[in-house]
């Protein structure tokens, strides 16, 4: 079976959704609310999941085709013939892209049908599922596209889909009037930027180097010109191969840094919580965010051969182990942001970009497939978190118009997705409480769950090739479950610690099927991907019977990565593949991750505060305080751990991240000194140098003009004179001087 | 009788000349403005004349009628620009007409 001419279809289907969205759904959901919606979301979810049916058709293609790659041309896109410029767009069919495209389908697909019933109600729920189209389109287009030029309209496509969707509720204002969606959708739109420009940099030293920007040529001839010693000239200097790529790669990373939430460019993430949780899910949890990841998975030959050459950045480190380092800090940093939020969906988002630190971390290292597999397991269990939580906001939501319909007890200060107002919800809201918890688990990396298996390949390729990485990536994963324990407890246990709380219920089916659909696959996922202890006698099985049923990732992707042949080759040297499976490795994470969960549940909270509004009303009691103060564990934690870790993570959250990175680097060092340049420019350089140019030649004519105009007397008597002097004066020529 | 050379005819010229320049300069009445241009006008055909005679070219007296007839011509557009000025202005001193005045 050969379908690879259908693959076009799965740009095609989105496209379809959203011009009908577009153009007729709002008359549908405006002629009748009821049908009207299911017609407007169910068409959109059709779509979604006709393009996620193509991706399979794909895999099934690919695997009777023995896994070649497959290219479909369908026009030329931009052709110069004098720079022999030829841009195609073309479809790139092979195992990573359609990997990509089944997690964004598929896990988009049941986002759809989620946001059905999550948006019901909302007034403006087609131009939701527009947006929720055009985004599928854009990402589709990222991972689909043959060169990177394609990828960089993907990559600008789904930034703008974020920003569109990010602001959705663009009107709402916060408590002082500022429009805090559609500035959060600012902030994320002009990070974002930052990191576009490097990407834009990064093509046209590409294109310099190589003269063309189609994946498959361009590392065909980067390893060949790598192999030759190539010098890459540019005018009046020139550069080694592997220095223009270590550029060329860095730059990759500052794009991904800006997409994928990276240090220094995450800060746009947690604000892009504005959105609707849905887009929460899709866009900033399971796909959007990792085109960071795919780039550089897709760029693997650049980064192996940038390795390989030992050509070090600013003399410092190479880029791919930037990529490394960058990867881990970030995870590392997130993790203990993560503490200390209340919001129920700024935990997952700082949770979010610490497991972006992942997946990056371990693309820095050549864990290529790892990096991957928590891409798909990540995509899972974080989108199944967030659609979660965006049931218990629901919930909440619900209780609280419960409370604002039942009796006067109205505060417009409810934040529905304030965690300290929630607690005790695991008996209102059952089945969101367990596949909640079976997310959390997976998250955490609790055997078998998903997160276990793609968590644990990270972390022994990383105890294998690179320690810091290792270290940092082991005490990130401790927190990870810390948060995740902490979250689970103040929202499903103890006692409500609010009205609202009391009074919430569970979402509609709707919303809850796709829930139960990514928690199943939340579950064994990560077992039917990658069998680490499977995996070298499945990529042998692979090897021998392409067209085996069961595949493993890693004998799968292995397709697509270059770098594992050119490793095979010796050309660069790949962290040895398949990576054994490390049992010292995975029992550690596994001890810290439950001692974790464990902790959290023991110090978190626990029964106290009993209400939202207090921060610990036992304190107000003398006699009550002094009995829990006598509870040894309890002074421990809250004298010695709470002060200091909360000194720590007030330092962490506000003065390195808030003041002095958001505040300090941000608006003074580079908005104030922008600004600056930008105030010089146009009331200096522009009002004093230009404008002072134009009017000065206008002064300058106007004053001789005003020398000259007195010459003119309108006495006809001068006129005669001059007329006289000068016939003197020819006179006096003629004799004296024309001889 | 000294016998009248070339030189008496370029010294009267030049009299003349100077005569009307002068009054072109300085009067203010536009019809003795008028006249002095005329006289130098004659001051260089009386140069002509004498410098035909003298060199015994009929070129210069050609000349001369080519002058008289623009002079004559220049009278009658000029009488004519003075009889306007005069009506509208009940004036022809020159110094009150400046109206090209920058």
């Amino acid at each position: 079976m050969n379908a690879f001419g259908l693959a076009p279809l799965i740009l095609v289907f989105p496209v379809i959704g959203l011009l009908l969205n577009g153009f007729f759904g709002r008359r549908f959901v405006d002629a009748d609310r009821k049908t009207g919606e299911k017609l407007s979301g169910g068409f959109a979810s059709v779509m979604a999941l006709s393009s996620f049916a193509i991706a399979v058709l794909m895999f099934f293609s690919l695997r009777s085709h023995e896994f070649h790659a497959e290219v479909i041309n369908l026009f030329n896109w931009i052709v110069v013939p004098s720079a022999k410029l030829q841009i195609p767009w073309a479809i790139q069919v092979d195992t990573l892209s359609v990997t990509m495209m089944m997690v964004v389908t598929g896990v988009g697909s049941l986002i759809h049908i989620y946001a059905i019933g999550y948006m019901h109600g909302d007034p403006n729920f087609s131009r939701f599922f527009t947006y929720l189209n055009l985004f599928l389109f854009f990402m589709l287009i990222l991972v689909t596209g043959n060169n990177f030029l394609m990828l960089f309209v993907g990559w600008e496509g789904v930034g703008l889909c974020s920003y569109l969707l990010i602001g959705f509720w663009f009107d709402r204002v916060d408590k002082n009037g500022l429009p805090m969606n559609a500035n959060a959708g600012r902030k994320a739109f002009v990070a974002n930027r930052v990191g576009d420009l490097a990407m834009i940099l990064a093509m046209i030293l590409m294109f310099w180097t190589f003269g063309t920007l189609e994946f498959n040529t361009v590392f065909q001839s980067a390893v060949e010109l790598f192999e030759e010693g190539h010098m890459v000239h540019f005018g009046l200097f020139s550069a080694t191969l592997p220095a223009v790529l270590t550029a060329v790669t860095a730059l990759f990373l500052m794009g991904a840094a800006g997409k994928s939430a990276q240090i220094p460019l995450y800060i746009w993430l947690p604000d892009a919580m504005a959105g609707p949780t849905p887009v929460s899910a899709l866009i900033h949890a399971a796909t959007m965010v990792t085109s960071g990841i795919y780039l550089i998975v897709r760029s693997n030959v650049l980064f192996e051969i940038v390795r390989a050459s030992g050509e070090l950045l600013f003399g410092i480190v190479s880029s791919a182990d930037l990529v490394a380092y960058t990867g881990a800090a970030t995870a590392l940093v997130a993790g203990l942001i993560a503490f200390t939020q209340f919001d129920i969906k700024k935990v997952l988002a700082y949770s979010t970009v610490s497991q972006l630190g992942f997946m990056i971390a371990a693309a820095g290292m050549g864990a290529y497939v790892a990096a991957m597999f928590h891409l798909i397991t990540h995509a899972f269990f974080k989108g199944l978190l967030f659609l979660g939580s965006g049931s218990v906001i629901h919930g909440m939501e619900h209780g609280h118009h419960h409370l604002a319909h039942g009796d006067d007890h109205h505060d417009d200060d409810f934040d529905p997705q304030d965690m300290r107002t929630m607690g005790g919800l695991r008996h209102k809201m059952n089945s969101t409480f367990i596949v909640y918890t079976i997310g959390a688990l997976a998250l955490s990396g609790i055997f078998p769950l998903a997160g276990f298996w793609s968590k644990d390949e990270i972390l022994a390729h990383g105890g294998e090739h690179n320690f810091a990485v290792y270290l940092m990536l082991t005490i990130a994963a401790f927190c990870t479950a810390f948060y995740m324990g902490r979250q689970l407890q103040m929202v499903f246990f103890g006692k409500p610690r609010h009205a609202a709380a009391e009074h919430a219920e569970e979402s509609s089916p709707l919303m809850v099927i796709p829930l139960w659909i990514l928690a199943g696959l939340s579950v064994v996922g990560g077992f039917l991907l990658n069998l680490p202890f499977l995996t070298e006698s499945l990529a042998e099985a692979n090897h021998n019977h392409p067209t085996g049923i069961f595949l493993a990732l890693e004998g799968w992707l292995e397709h697509s990565i270059q770098a594992f042949h050119l490793s095979e080759e010796g050309i660069v040297h790949l962290p040895h593949t398949p990576i054994v499976f490390s049992p010292m490795v995975a029992g550690l994470s596994t001890v810290l991750a439950v001692g974790a969960l464990l902790l959290a549940f023991k110090l978190v909270y626990r029964d106290r505060p009993q209400t939202a509004d207090e921060r610990d009303p036992l304190e107000k009691i003398p006699f009550v305080w002094k009995f829990f103060a006598a509870l040894p564990f309890e002074t421990l934690f809250m004298k010695g751990f709470i002060p200091l870790f909360n000194k720590a993570s007030h330092w962490l959250g506000h003065t390195l991240d808030g003041t002095i990175w958001h505040d300090f680097v941000h608006e003074r060092v580079i908005r104030d000194n922008f600004v600056g340049f930008a105030s010089f420019s146009a009331d200096v350089l522009d009002t004093n140098g230009v404008d002072g140019l134009v009017n000065g030649s206008a002064k300058a004519v106007k004053r001789l003009a005003n020398l000259i105009r007195r010459s003119q007397t309108g006495y006809a008597r001068n006129y005669a004179l001059s007329v006289f002097l000068g016939a003197v004066a020819l006179v006096v020529y003629f004799v004296y001087m024309a001889n | 009788m000294p016998e009248v050379t070339v030189e008496w005819y370029v010294a009267l010229s030049v009299l003349l000349f100077s005569i009307g320049a002068l009054g072109v300069l300085l009067r203010r009445n536009a019809i003795i403005v008028f006249m002095s241009i005329e006289l130098m006008l004659n001051a260089a055909n009386l140069l002509f004349v004498a410098f035909a005679n003298h060199l015994q070219d009929v070129d210069g007296q050609v000349l001369v009628f080519f002058v008289i007839t623009v002079a004559a011509a220049e009278v009658a557009v000029g009488l004519a620009l003075i009889v306007t000025i005069f009506r509208t202005k009940h004036s022809i001193n020159i110094d009150e007409i400046n109206l090209m005045k920058g």
